[in-house]
C-alpha cells in the first residue's frame, strides 16, 4: 500500500496494489458509516493495473487512523459472519438429524 | 478513535445444505460486503489444478495442448488447498513448484488394444497424494449415494486401437482469478429478498377474472389465489425476479398501486454452488478467511513505512484481538 499526500493528514488518498472491486467497495462502504468521514470513494484509474484508489477526507482525526479502523471493523464483522456461519451450520445439522429421526 | 464503532453484526440462517449446494440467509448487512464474499468465493478461495502435463507419448487424436487443456478442467478434490502453498512463493522447491508442499503428481498410461473404442477418464489418473484426486472419484469411492453404474468419469480422450497416452501432470494451487479451472464455484447468486404489500382494498375492487388474470400476469409463481375467500395471497415472495410485470399489469388495468414491492436492502438469499473441489459450507468458511487475510495484508509499502510505523502492528493486533 501507497499513501499520498503528508501534507493535510485528514484527506489522503491510499492506493492499494494488488487488490480490487471485492475489497475497496466493502472498505469504502463501512468508512461511509463512519460520521468522522466527510467524504471517501474509490477508483481503478487503469482496468489492467492491478490497483485501487481510495480517496478518505476526514472530520479532522487523521485519514490513515480512520481507514484503519475501518479494515478493523470489517475484520471484526468477517470473524463476527465466520462464526455466526459456524453456529447456523450446526444448528441445521441438528435441527437436520432430528427431523430424520421423526420419519423413523 | 477510543473504540467508536459503527459496525453491524450480521445474521446467517442456514436454508439448504448438501455437500455441494448451500442456500442461506445474510441479513443485517449491505450490498458491499454481500458482493465481496460472493466476488472472494468465485475468484479467490484457492483449489489445486493440474497446471503442468509432459507428455510422454500421445497418439491419439487430440493434439498436446489439447489434452493438457483438458486436464486443468477436471475438479479435483482440494480440501489440502487452503494449508497448500502457491508454487511461486514456495522456498522449498525453488520456484520450480515440484515440492511436496506446493504440488501433487498425477500419471497416466492408457493404451488402446481391442477394436472397441476406448474412454480415456479421470479414472486413469494416479495422483501422489491420496486426498487430492478427481471430485467424481472421490464420490465414486465414498459412495455417497450416487449410481455407481452411472459414474464413468470425465472423459479425457477416446483411443482406437493401437494409440497410446502417457504423460505425468502436476496439479499445483491457484485461484479462479488466474485461471477459471481454479475456481471453487459453478455458481454463486444472492438475491435482495423482496417485500411485497397488497393493496388489499384496492384488490377486492376487482372481479375474480381480473384477479387471476392479474396473477397469470407475473412470469414466475409468485401470487396465488385463495380457494375459499377467493383473496390474492403472496405464494412465494422469492420466486418474484423483480421484473415489474405485475406493477405494469396493474397500471394497465386502471388499479396503480395495487401492489408494491421493494428490495429489503440489508437481506440476502444466497446460493452457493460448489463444482466439488470443496464442500458448499466450507467454500463460505474459506471464502471469509481469504476475506480476512486481504484486511489484514493492507498496509504500507516500503517507501511510505517510515512514515508511519504504527500501521505495520495492525496485523499483530488484530491476531491478538
Ligand atoms: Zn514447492
Amino acid at each position: 500500500m501507497e499513501h499520498g499526500s503528508s501534507k493535510d493528514l485528514t484527506a489522503s488518498t491510499f492506493s492499494l496494489a494488488d487488490e480490487d472491486h471485492t475489497l475497496a467497495n466493502s472498505v469504502r462502504f463501512t468508512l461511509n458509516q463512519d460520521p468522522r468521514v466527510t467524504f471517501c470513494g474509490y477508483s481503478i484509474p487503469h482496468p489492467s493495473d492491478a490497483r485501487v484508489n481510495i480517496r478518505v477526507q476526514t472530520t479532522g482525526d487523521p485519514a490513515k487512523e480512520v481507514l484503519k479502523d475501518a479494515l478493523q471493523d470489517l475484520m471484526i464483522m468477517c470473524q463476527h459472519v465466520r462464526s455466526t456461519f459456524d453456529n447456523a451450520v450446526a444448528e441445521f445439522r441438528t435441527s437436520k438429524t432430528v427431523e430424520d429421526m421423526k420419519i423413523k | 478513535m477510543d473504540g467508536v464503532s459503527y459496525q453491524r453484526f450480521p445474521k446467517v440462517k442456514i436454508r439448504e445444505m448438501k455437500d455441494d449446494y448451500l442456500k442461506f440467509e445474510l441479513r443485517e448487512t449491505d450490498a458491499s460486503i454481500a458482493n465481496a464474499l460472493r466476488r472472494v468465493m468465485i475468484a479467490e478461495v484457492p483449489t489445486i489444478a493440474i497446471d503442468l502435463v509432459e507428455i510422454e507419448g500421445n497418439s491419439s487424436v487430440l493434439n498436446d495442448e489439447f489434452i493438457a487443456h483438458r486436464l486443468g478442467l477436471i475438479p479435483l478434490t482440494s480440501e489440502r488447498a487452503m494449508g497448500m502453498r502457491f508454487s511461486r512463493d514456495c522456498d522449498a522447491c525453488d520456484g520450480d513448484g515440484q515440492c511436496e508442499y506446493c504440488s501433487v503428481e498425477f500419471h497416466l498410461h492408457v493404451r488402446c488394444d481391442t477394436d472397441q473404442t476406448l474412454d480415456v477418464t479421470s479414472y486413469d489418473l494416479r495422483s501422489s497424494d491420496p486426498s487430492v484426486v478427481p471430485v467424481d472419484v472421490a464420490q465414486h469411492s465414498e459412495s455417497t449415494g450416487y449410481d455407481a453404474s452411472e459414474q464413468r468419469g470425465i472423459i479425457i480422450v477416446k483411443l482406437r486401437r493401437g494409440q497410446e497416452l502417457r504423460l505425468r501432470a502436476i496439479a499445483r494451487k491457484g485461484i479462479g482469478k488466474d485461471h477459471a479451472k481454479w475456481s471453487p464455484a459453478a455458481t454463486v447468486t444472492f438475491m435482495y429478498e423482496p417485500e411485497i404489500h397488497i393493496n388489499e382494498d384496492l384488490m377486492e375492487t376487482l372481479t375474480l377474472d381480473e384477479k387471476r388474470d392479474w396473477i397469470e400476469s407475473s412470469p414466475t409463481k409468485v401470487f396465488g389465489l385463495d380457494p375459499n375467500t377467493h383473496q390474492v395471497v403472496v405464494v412465494d415472495p422469492e420466486a418474484y425476479t423483480y421484473d415489474d410485470e405485475v406493477i405494469k399489469k396493474a397500471e394497465a388495468m386502471g388499479k396503480p398501486g395495487l401492489v408494491e414491492i421493494y428490495a429489503k436492502e440489508d437481506s440476502f438469499i444466497f446460493t452457493v454452488e460448489s463444482t466439488g473441489a470443496i464442500k458448499a459450507s466450507q467454500l463460505v468458511v474459506n471464502a471469509i478467511e481469504v476475506l480476512k487475510q486481504k484486511l489484514d495484508v493492507v498496509r504500507p509499502s516500503e517507501e511510505t513505512e517510515e512514515a508511519d510505523d504504527q500501521f505495520g502492528e495492525l496485523g499483530a493486533h488484530m491476531r491478538g484481538g
